[in-house]
């Protein structure tokens, strides 16, 4: 009687282990397979971000009248469309950004969104001719993926450029573009470290910041 | 053959004579009070930057910009592959002393090949196979610290480990030797004045937008110099750097949400 209980037991015991470990065998390919999906997945979704921005600037310039102000609406379209601007905004603040107040980090992006299109509009005749062709996309962690290429010039007075993107791509939101990286020098890090120098130049004020890049503003 | 000139003693004794001047003169800043910890002489550095910015306002950018106009394109590569090819020795050198043998017997190749032509013409199948290598890079990958960041006149920006390269590259160049008549040594002095215009030229719209666009062109020179030398050793000597990566910094960017 007491060996029949005892073997009910084992047996339960058996029987638990084994639909545990079933379960287990079952969700461990998953997990595993879930880990490759998830970096093809944001290899995909920042390749997706890269091709429609190309596409976008390709368009902008097959329809270039040279008129300013359509321009700057483009420019800015594309800019809110496929680029993280809080995320640079914040990475290129570096650690003054925490002891920044809410009005003067809301000054700064306004004001580096202003001066990244103002950039862009000066120099967009630059980017005509040029074609740009990835040549592969690497996962940084599960967050980021940095997408490889170079631009051609199509009239072959420029030498060919490396550039990479670094596009974020969480899980839960649409990736977008963090840095742009030209011959391997990142131009978000270049941009940091300015920053950082002019902060530290005023004692550490970060509205000095502020000051400095609209100082630099061409008059509109 | 290869006696040393006395006009090339001169000027290779003057560069590390007036490095270590000028490393005399400089006075460190407090490190609480520094805009980047790998510049204790920012003071010194940036009178430094002041002067270099200068020469290339009134020398420098002008020449360039002439260059550009009146070299034909064809001129202009035969000229920078004729830089590239003097520096082969120092690749083979430099090369052999890391163990990089295949990277050493190429760049020996490249050079004996391409003396045919004085280095004006590239004959070789693919130039781009030689991976450049300095003394820097050699110090490098013996792990010698990178040292204190320093802005030289005339040469630019360097650490103290690529200014102590750049010495050991000039004196280890058999180039340097040479005594091969007028037209050799004509070749010898002209080259380094040729070789900035050239560079400059080739970087003319880059330079042009860190010196005019920068908010602080000595920052934003730095930080690229720092960016472009940390992807050379790492590239091409395999040793990760002193400083962090952009890699790193963008993986605490993104562990850190705030």
């Amino acid at each position: 009687m007491i060996i029949k209980s005892q073997i009910g037991i084992l047996t339960t015991y058996l029987r638990a282990w084994l639909r545990g470990g079933f379960v287990c065998l079952c969700i461990l390919p998953l997990f595993l397979t879930s880990l490759p999906a998830r970096a093809s997945d944001q290899i995909a979704a920042a390749n997706n971000v890269i091709t429609s921005m190309i596409r976008d600037v390709e368009t902008y310039l097959e329809t270039d009248s040279g008129n300013v102000e359509k321009r700057t609406e483009n420019i800015a379209k594309l800019l809110d469309t496929h680029f993280d601007l809080p995320g640079i905004a914040r990475f290129s603040a570096g650690p003054y950004w925490r002891a920044a107040s809410e009005q003067e980090r809301i000054d700064y992006i306004r004001t580096m969104r202003d001066v990244v299109i103002g950039t862009i509009v000066r120099n967009f005749d630059q980017l005509s001719g040029l074609r740009f062709t990835t040549i592969d996309s690497q996962a940084k962690g599960d967050k980021m993926v940095l997408v490889r290429g170079s631009f051609n010039d199509s009239t072959g007075k420029r030498p060919a450029v490396s550039v990479g993107w670094r596009v974020i791509t969480p899980a839960t939101a649409p990736a977008k573009v963090l840095d742009v990286e030209i011959e391997n020098i990142s131009m978000l890090v270049t941009q940091k470290q300015e920053n950082i120098t002019i902060i530290r130049q005023n004692e550490g004020r970060f509205s000095a910041l502020i000051e400095a890049m609209k100082k630099r503003q061409p008059a509109p | 053959m290869f006696a040393l000139p006395k006009s090339s003693l001169r000027s290779l004794l003057a560069v590390p004579f007036a490095a270590i001047l000028l490393l005399a003169a400089c006075s460190s800043v407090p490190e609480d009070e520094r805009t980047d910890a790998r510049d204790p002489y920012e003071g010194s550095n940036r009178k430094a930057f002041a002067f270099n910015m200068g020469l290339d306002t009134y020398i420098l950018e002008p020449a360039a910009d002439g260059y550009r106009t009146v070299m034909p394109k064809a001129g202009r590569r035969a000229i920078d592959n004729h830089i590239d090819w003097t520096g082969l020795p120092a690749t083979t050198f430099n090369s052999a002393l890391q163990g990089r043998f295949e990277n050493a017997g190429l760049s020996a190749v490249h050079f004996v090949v391409n003396s045919l032509t004085l280095g004006l013409i590239d004959l070789t199948e693919d130039p781009k196979a030689v991976k450049s290598q300095d003394f820097g890079q050699t110090l490098a990958s013996f792990d010698v610290p990178e040292g204190n960041y320093l802005m030289v006149p005339v040469l630019g920006p360097n650490t103290g480990r690529s200014l102590a390269g750049r010495v050991v590259d000039s004196v280890t160049n058999p180039m340097s030797f040479l005594k091969a008549g007028d037209a050799i040594q004509t070749m010898q002095t002209m080259r380094p004045p040729v070789a900035l215009v050239s560079m400059r030229a080739n970087l003319f719209e880059a330079f042009n937008d860190v010196k005019y666009n920068s908010l602080d062109p000595y920052a934003r020179t730095r930080s690229l110099y720092y960016q472009g030398r940390a992807g050379r050793i790492n590239a091409m000597v395999g040793k990760p750097t002193d400083n962090r990566t952009a890699d790193d910094q963008f993986e605490s960017f993104l562990e850190d949400p705030k």
